[in-house]
């Protein structure tokens, strides 16, 4: 009985622990080219997202998914701000895009979002 | 890799609160020697000095900060390396990893300095401040784009202070209960006490400047996740300085009268140290949010709390299963397969990553389970009160009720899922949610039975009495690091708001039971008569709990 209840406490602590389902983000956009279902024209799109946090470029990545399926990693400018990323790719089939981020802050969280966009005349 | 990116962000936050910990405790064990075990250990006999055992619990601190953020670093690389789609030598190139390996060989230098004959005291100060470092160097403060030297500044004093305060406390706690009561005891109090006072002026005040540049108003203040953990953290704050000022009384008595008790200081100090560590997992999950000041918008309005809190008559009756959001979507769905024959489909797939549709019966449906949640906790809070009397000795049967809390909860918590709902308990058991909250009510009621166990005298273990009161305080610690996922960033603020309170509450009813146990005298019937109060505070919660 002692045994299956010290056993039983911690299971508990491991429970309890393993239990909270938190959903953390930690890099936060503050202005973004292209916004959320921003429609652009086709040709060449400069990429550019703000955060409010300084970010490690070199392990930061930036993905252009096409309509056709089809994805294109975008390379990030290692210059410019401290706290942007930016980057330019070709969007020239219309239809509906999404730009995938993922961004590693200087204090070593790992962020991701998505941003829909159009391509059109 | 997603649902590894996703499991990464919860455990990077527990790791991140043990790493937390850890720190505070190595650098308290070795501020501690240097400014308390060997000053006051000259010339004095063997059977009073503090530096060998200090250096003791000091290095299963620095075992314990070697190991987590070994752990930390592994999985942060890990998951970048497979996210990012970089190699693990890329990986470790980052300013996050290499703080990290930092930290890693000053920690494994400090064991070499620890277990040497006569650890130089110079050198492992100096390697308490490169760990001290290379933790703020990737802190919040680190990131920040604007004042990031000032805030760094900000940082590395706080963490100090928390170090010197809450890190110094398992070998004050040693010191104090090896101490034979003399001049010596009463010495390292007052040295110790003196130092606290310090780190509590530094915490405070650059607490201050992380508000100021973190929060940066009131409005941010209640009307984010940031803010709001500050605020809860700030609450718990005040508690320890409470406690640190009845722990200063005890001092001040014990330099009057070195042969007193100290029997006060060294509870008081044991629930400091259980606060404190709740604090740096507060902390530590504060450091994966964004800092209110970012977050301008969707902020939560005084207008929109002040009608949450406007108390409403508990919701005695439920409404029926079939109003459910779930069952109204499967009814549709159903009328459609009648009408066009497609495949079968599912309101809701558990564990598919899509929220279950909710409707305003599942408001009342999820009202309805606190509100009787809040009436089965008063009425063991009632009779924890009558047993107190001591004319009720049958009211010391109160823990079976969590049984029934337990049961009422495993019927209700999730109207869809097995054994209430339409899905099996195959497709149940796909959700994650489902799994916890289960085994959770397993736990609360084989927890009923082990207190019910220890007070009706069929368990007489010394240890099995304070499994209660921990279990309390730690499920507040975990309620407090824990989110609701809700796509409505408001709703999910407003929810957070009143879950905080009972998060709160359980903590300090966790811990006064702990004091409970461990007092003696006009303090431990204090104490007694406390911890039932806060049980009383979390049905008053419940009860008035609204989510519309």
């Amino acid at each position: 009985m002692r045994k299956y209840l010290r056993n039983l406490a911690a299971a508990a602590v491991v429970l309890m622990i393993t239990g909270a389902l938190p959903a953390w983000a930690h890099a936060v956009i503050l202005s973004a080219n292209p916004t959320a279902d921003q429609q652009v024209a086709p040709g060449e799109l400069a990429i550019r997202i703000e955060f409010n946090a300084r970010i490690d470029k070199e392990r930061s990545r930036l993905q252009v998914t096409a309509p056709t399926g089809e994805k294109a990693n975008v390379s990030i400018e290692p210059a410019g701000e401290p706290n942007v990323i930016a980057g330019t790719t070709a969007v020239l089939t219309p239809g509906a895009y999404m730009l995938r981020w993922q961004v590693l802050a200087i204090d070593g969280h790992i962020t991701r979002g998505d941003i829909p966009f159009t391509v059109g005349n | 890799m997603d649902l590894l990116l996703d499991i990464f962000g919860f455990a990077s936050v527990l790791l991140s609160g043990l790493v937390r910990t850890a720190q505070c405790l190595t650098l308290g064990g070795i501020a501690f020697l240097a400014f308390i075990a060997v000053p006051l250990g000259h010339g004095a006999s063997d059977s009073v000095r503090l530096a060998p055992r200090t250096i003791q619990l000091t290095r299963v601190f620095v075992w314990a900060l070697l190991v987590s953020v070994s752990i930390l670093l592994a999985m942060h690389v890990t998951i970048l390396a497979g996210t990012a789609e970089i190699t693990i030598a890329d990986a470790l190139g980052g300013d996050f990893a290499r703080a990290q390996m930092v930290r890693i060989v000053g920690a494994v230098l400090m064991l070499a300095l620890l277990y040497g004959k006569s650890p130089s005291v110079p050198l492992l100060l100096a390697l308490g401040l490169v760990d001290l470092g290379a933790g703020v160097a990737i802190s919040h403060a680190a990131a920040r784009v604007e004042d990031r030297g000032l805030l760094i500044g900000i940082t590395a004093l706080h963490h100090i202070g928390a170090a010197i305060w809450i890190g110094g406390l398992p070998c004050l706690l040693s010191a104090m209960r090896r101490l034979p009561a003399g001049e010596m005891r009463s010495r390292v109090g007052s040295r110790y006490s003196t130092l606290s006072m310090i780190s509590v002026a530094a915490i405070a005040f650059s607490g201050i400047g992380m508000l100021v540049h973190y929060v940066g108003s009131f409005p941010a203040l209640y009307g984010t996740a940031y803010g709001m953990m500050l605020a809860t953290k700030t609450i718990l704050f005040f508690g320890l300085l409470a406690l640190g000022y009845g722990n200063f009384r005890v001092v001040r008595a014990l330099a009057g009268n070195p042969a007193g008790s100290n029997l006060r200081l060294r509870r008081f100090a044991e629930v400091e140290l259980g606060v404190g560590i709740t604090i740096f997992f507060v902390a530590a999950s504060m450091t994966s949010l964004p800092p209110a000041i970012d977050l301008p918008r969707d902020r939560v309005t005084l207008t929109e709390i002040a009608e949450r809190l406007v108390p409403k008559w508990p919701a005695l009756s439920s409404p029926s299963r079939e109003s459910l959001a779930f069952y109204e979507e499967q009814k549709l769905l159903a009328e459609e397969k009648a009408e066009h024959k497609p495949a079968t489909l599912q309101a809701y797939v558990p564990g598919s990553g899509a929220p279950l549709p909710r409707n305003a019966h599942d408001i009342a449906w999820s009202e309805y389970n606190h509100h009787w949640a809040g009436m089965i906790v008063l009425i063991m809070s009632i009779l924890v009160f009558l047993e107190k009397t001591g004319k009720a000795p049958w009211a010391r049967h109160w823990p079976l009720l969590l049984v029934v809390l337990a049961a009422f909860l495993f019927m209700r918590s999730e109207a869809e899922a097995w054994p209430i709902g339409t899905l099996t308990l195959a497709e149940s058991l796909r959700d994650p949610e489902f799994i916890q909250h289960k085994a959770f009510m397993i736990l609360i009621t084989s927890f009923a039975v082990f207190e019910w166990s220890v007070r009706n005298q069929v368990m007489r273990s010394g240890w099995a009495k304070y499994v209660f009161p921990l279990l309390c305080a730690l499920g507040g610690m975990m309620l407090l690091t824990h989110s609701h996922s809700i796509a409505n960033v408001k709703e999910l603020l407003l929810i957070e708001m009143t879950h905080m309170p009972l998060a709160v509450f359980a903590i300090w009813s966790g811990w006064t039971r702990w004091l409970e146990l461990r007092l003696d005298g006009r303090a431990q019937v204090i104490a007694g008569w406390l911890w039932p109060t806060f049980f009383c505070l979390t049905a008053v919660t419940l009860l008035l709990y609204r989510e519309i």
